[in-house]
């Protein structure tokens, strides 16, 4: 469990970048944080990191307490970080040394490190890539191996900020579709993005503006009840198309089925 | 000014990034450039602004020979804007003033000259003079693309080339900036190459389409009859229709009706489809 209580957070006093934000997120639950530019969404991430510590308020995971420098390692190493561009995370020359490189630094045994590899390169599809340059690889193949050398450190939580926000269309796919299934194997993820479709497939969606929290619940409810472009964002097109269309019930995210049987119903 | 690739190659060590590409870039026009990634977008951008000098084939401008340097190789192409991804990442100058005056003072204008083009430019990307004296560093992410954007736009560029000029940018900023550059790309009758994989936005602002797979010029067709007409080409490399013409496509084949549509803009799509889906409910009840 990951746990924000009353957190402020200011570079400049009297200037709060996060203004007294208060959440719970269970583990294995798959949450998005969505806002516009500059709402604070990447500060909760380093904030939940515990790359930023609060000014005022508490952030634990389960009992380590970000504030504590004796919690931080482990706090690190229960917490992965996938950014928006891979290549700013590669520091060696092959897909292997790039998953190693991690587990060298927490002193992993030697004879647990390969099959971690293995086992983190089989879940985002690129055991075959592993003597590959990272260098070389596609927009969406970088961005799994980023995701498996956290994957090897075996986190509790992975946070995703704007992960997919580089990719074509292709990767993107790839990238959404294996942290759908690191969910289902019950691991707690963070999505931050500006992609509602892509935040529309979240059990949970906290929309984050001026430093504030100013919604926590289902996407469907977010879309349905707020005007989002108040802060800055879009409704996906499932909810534009079920708006416009004025059907009753909503669309499901691919909404093709959907509009083919209300025509058959109308 | 019309541009043309004539069988243009360009080879890295290891692979072909371009493969005898032809094509004619018209005055006046947004043209979007699309491909999956490797499929050579950005290198056919980079070969446009003259940035790769050891091209094969030709490459001309009003029908004559790009200049070539001693060695042969091609030089850079100065009427032409390239604005690269994340390009708030190559603001330095301690104020928006300084750093839209950087350029033009290399260029040798005159302090008035100068000034000129920023009350011109400011306007078009929605700013004000407010801005100039601010460090480029306090602005927004969407206000920081914006003063990057009017930096390159104060040398006048005849076309300019923006690469996925709105990644990381919210929705409503994105939007935005591209509004504005649509304006500007209208008023001023230049025009605009835009690398993209947003097919949304892709439909919404271009009057061409270019197609690029591994390296070959798949096709360059006006918007339309790319995505109504030769979809096949999309799905043959992989990539989706923006959805408003996904939904278009599936109205149709449900109604049996052919939907005259003049642009593949959502709004449009919406506007032409929603008659049909009425009409469809009324009849049953």
């Amino acid at each position: 469990m990951l746990t924000f209580d009353h957190v402020y957070f200011y570079y400049k006093k009297g200037q709060p970048i996060i203004d007294d934000i208060s959440f719970t997120i269970r583990t294995g639950e798959f949450v998005s944080i969505v806002g516009a530019n500059g709402s604070g969404k990447s500060t909760v991430a380093k904030l939940i990191d515990g790359l930023l510590l609060p000014r005022s308020g508490t952030v634990k995971l389960h009992q380590l307490d970000t504030a504590k420098p004796a919690d931080l390692d482990e706090i690190h190493q229960q917490i992965g970080f996938v950014f928006q561009n891979p290549e700013d995370q590669f520091i060696t020359t092959t897909v292997m040394d790039e998953v190693l490189f991690g587990l060298q630094n927490i002193r992993v045994p030697r004879e647990e490190m390969r099959g971690r590899v293995d086992a983190a390169l089989r879940a985002v599809q690129m055991e075959d890539f592993l003597e590959a340059m990272p260098h070389q690889l596609s927009g969406g193949q970088k961005q799994r191996v980023a995701i498996a050398s956290i994957l090897a450190m075996q986190p509790q939580v992975i946070i995703f900020d704007e992960a997919t926000s580089m990719l074509d269309p292709q990767g993107r796919k790839q990238v959404l579709s294996i942290m759908h299934d690191l969910h289902r194997q019950g691991m707690t993820i963070i999505h931050i993005t500006h992609h509602m479709e892509e935040a529309l497939t979240a059990e949970r969606i906290l929309l984050i503006h001026g430093g504030c929290l100013q919604f926590d619940g289902d996407p469907l409810t977010l879309f349905e009840t707020v005007a989002i472009t108040d802060y800055q964002l879009q409704l996906p097109f499932t909810v534009r198309l079920h708006k416009i269309l004025q059907l009753e019930k909503p669309l499901a995210v691919d909404w093709k089925e959907g509009i083919r049987s209300q025509w058959s119903i109308n | 000014m019309v541009y043309q690739l004539n069988n243009v190659s360009m080879n890295y060590s290891l692979r072909m990034a371009l493969r005898n590409v032809s094509c004619t870039i018209e005055e006046g026009k947004w043209i979007s450039i699309i491909g999956q990634t490797g499929a050579g977008k950005s290198t056919f951008v980079q070969v446009l602004k003259g940035l790769i000098a050891n091209i094969d084939g030709d490459y001309l401008i009003d029908q004559y020979p790009v200049k070539r340097d001693a060695k042969g190789q091609l030089m850079v192409i100065p009427e032409i804007g390239f604005v690269f991804q994340y390009p708030e990442h190559q603001l330095f100058e301690t104020t928006v003033f300084k750093e839209l005056s950087f350029a033009p003072k290399q260029l040798g204008l005159s302090s008035t000259q100068i000034t000129e083009r920023i009350s011109k430019i400011l306007p078009q990307l929605g700013l004000t003079e407010d801005i100039l004296p601010l460090a480029p560093f306090q602005l927004s992410g969407g206000l920081k693309r914006r003063v990057a954007i009017a930096s390159v736009l104060m040398m006048e560029p005849k076309l300019l080339i923006v690469d996925e000029p709105t990644a990381g940018l919210d929705p409503v900023s994105k939007a935005a900036l591209l509004q504005l550059l649509k304006k500007w790309q209208q008023q001023e009758n230049r025009t605009i190459i835009f690398v993209s994989h947003q097919m949304e936005d892709v439909a919404e602002y271009s009057d061409e389409v270019m197609v690029f797979h591994e390296g070959h010029l798949m096709g360059q067709l006006d918007t339309c009859t790319l995505f109504l007409e030769q979809s096949h080409l999309l799905e043959k490399i992989g990539l989706s229709l923006p959805e408003s013409v996904q939904f278009l496509k599936i109205v149709e084949e449900l109604s049996g009706e052919k939907i005259k549509v003049s642009s593949c803009r959502e709004q449009e799509i919406f506007e032409k489809v929603l008659p049909l889906w009425r009409a469809r409910g009324l009849q049953n009840v």
